[in-house]
């Protein structure tokens, strides 16, 4: 049997590596946008009232889109034909929650500058893992190696020159450098896993908005859990919660731009791999750097060493992007992502054809599953009325601010994230 | 889910290491509490 995999054109992996690219980059938009809204929250709300502020409007947002981009049936019809990728992406789900909530703590005990170049070296992790698991980067010649691994060096190194330039270098307090410094890994480790259900889901064949349905069930239920052992309890939350409400809007604001950041970021895993895909997504740390120069005013309070570590940072993390983006797979190296596909196909039983297909970037489950239900359109409706109802009652951030550049930024970004959108959608359907 | 799925599940490496990935970092946390 000939499966589309392997009837694929050279233009057309071309292509598929292309739209990959573009679906990184456009992650690397949306997360870093999401960075803007909860800089507006007023100072004073906990970390973890934060966290779960954040993620509650990334619950609503992310039942919310995949159900208007393909409609519930489809998510349904998904998940009953791999059942056992539900596992995993309620794993993945509490994996970052759990990593999140260890960035707290490092923060706390080793302070930013420290604490972010231990965690940032997730993509390297989830690097590894693709090559040890989903055999990534293997029958790859030495320069895609160089591109690849020299890329997500970059973009790492990149990172960390920028967030020691611009977070305080007092740290926060040394209760427990040790402690914080193995919060920091742990993060790192976690989130660097975190790729592996990832993988696993879009070399099953898995549609990415399917996946992150399940995945935000986990996601907001460990948050929740977590925000309630380290707030006291359900009264201390419930309080702390209702005299968040002013800066609630701005938190889900920031939930709402994560959610199609991350949802590029799944496409990109699904058609470049997590060794390619996920660097390229890390780089929202030149949008958020963006968005804290520019908009926020955070350039003025840099001394000149530590602008030009910024912009030192910034290009060296550009030029990662650039390098990853001349990565592509070449015949060798697509032939095992291929293997490592079929292993998933005898293991679990599934249709090799189909999820080949669903990997080229075809649509197998859209025939049949379109229909739509009247009260999707309600949730839908919920869903906007929601954020409308929470705009109301938003308080205006007392912090220096740019309008100007917020428009701009504004306009950028969604023109990134909405032309990346319409070449999905032309090229895939959203599969 | 079938049983044969639960069985390709709970056999498979790439299940165990996210999971024990996770208990560590659980374990991290209760002991930063």
């Amino acid at each position: 049997m000939i499966m589309p995999a392997e009837r694929s054109t050279g233009s057309s992996d071309h292509s598929l590596h292309r739209l990959g690219v573009i679906c990184g980059l456009a992650a690397g938009a949306g997360l870093g946008a999401a960075e803007a809204p909860t800089k507006l929250v007023n100072t004073g709300l906990s970390p973890f009232l934060i966290s779960l502020g954040m993620v509650a409007g990334v619950f609503v947002a992310r039942w919310t889109v995949p159900m208007v981009l393909k409609g519930s049936d489809y998510v349904w019809a998904d998940l009953r034909q791999k059942p056992h990728l539900v596992v995993w992406a309620l794993i993945a789900g509490m994996i970052w929650a759990v990593a999140n909530t260890l960035t707290v703590f490092a923060i706390r005990d080793v302070g930013l500058s420290v604490a972010f170049p231990l965690w940032n070296t997730n993509s390297l992790v989830g690097l590894f893992w693709g090559w040890l698991l989903f055999r990534e980067l293997r029958e790859a010649g030495p320069r895609q190696w160089a591109k690849v691994l020299g890329g997500a060096a970059a973009i790492v190194a990149g990172a960390c020159l920028t967030a020691c330039a611009t977070s305080p270098q007092a740290g926060g307090a040394t209760r427990s450098a040790a402690l914080g410094i193995a919060a920091a890994l742990g993060a790192g480790l976690l989130w660097g896993t975190m790729y592996i259900p990832y993988r696993k889901a879009y070399i099953s064949g898995m549609n990415p908005l399917s996946f992150v349905t399940v995945f935000t069930f986990a996601e907001l239920g460990t948050v929740l859990a977590l925000a309630l052992a380290f707030e006291g309890g359900v009264r201390n939350l419930t309080s702390a919660l209702s005299s968040a409400q002013p800066g609630l809007f701005w938190l889900f604001l920031g939930g709402f731009c994560w959610v199609l950041g991350d949802l590029y970021q799944q496409y990109a895993a699904k058609y470049i791999g997590i060794g390619r895909g996920i660097p390229l997504s890390n780089t929202n740390q030149l949008w958020g750097l963006a968005w804290g120069v520019l908009v926020f005013g955070e350039f003025s309070l840099l001394d000149g060493a530590a602008r030009i570590l910024v912009v030192a940072g910034s290009l060296v993390m550009i030029g990662g992007a650039i390098a990853i983006s001349f990565a592509e797979a070449q015949k060798g190296e697509q032939a095992s992502w291929r293997s490592a596909m079929q292993r998933e196909c005898e293991r679990y039983g599934l249709d090799p054809g189909q999820v080949a297909s669903a990997l080229a970037g075809d649509d197998p489950l859209a025939s049949g599953t379109s229909r739509r239900r009247w009260w999707e359109y309600v949730v839908a409706a919920g869903a906007v009325g929601l954020f409308v109802w929470l705009a109301l009652r938003a308080g205006r951030p007392q912090i220096p601010f740019d309008g100007a550049w917020a428009v701009g930024l504004t306009a950028i970004s969604a023109l990134a994230l909405v032309g990346s959108g319409v070449v999905l959608y032309r090229r895939t359907r959203f599969s | 889910m079938k049983r044969s799925r639960v069985k390709a599940v709970i056999t498979d490496v790439h299940f165990w290491i996210p999971v024990i990935v996770l208990v560590l970092g659980a374990g991290l946390l209760l002991l930063l509490r």
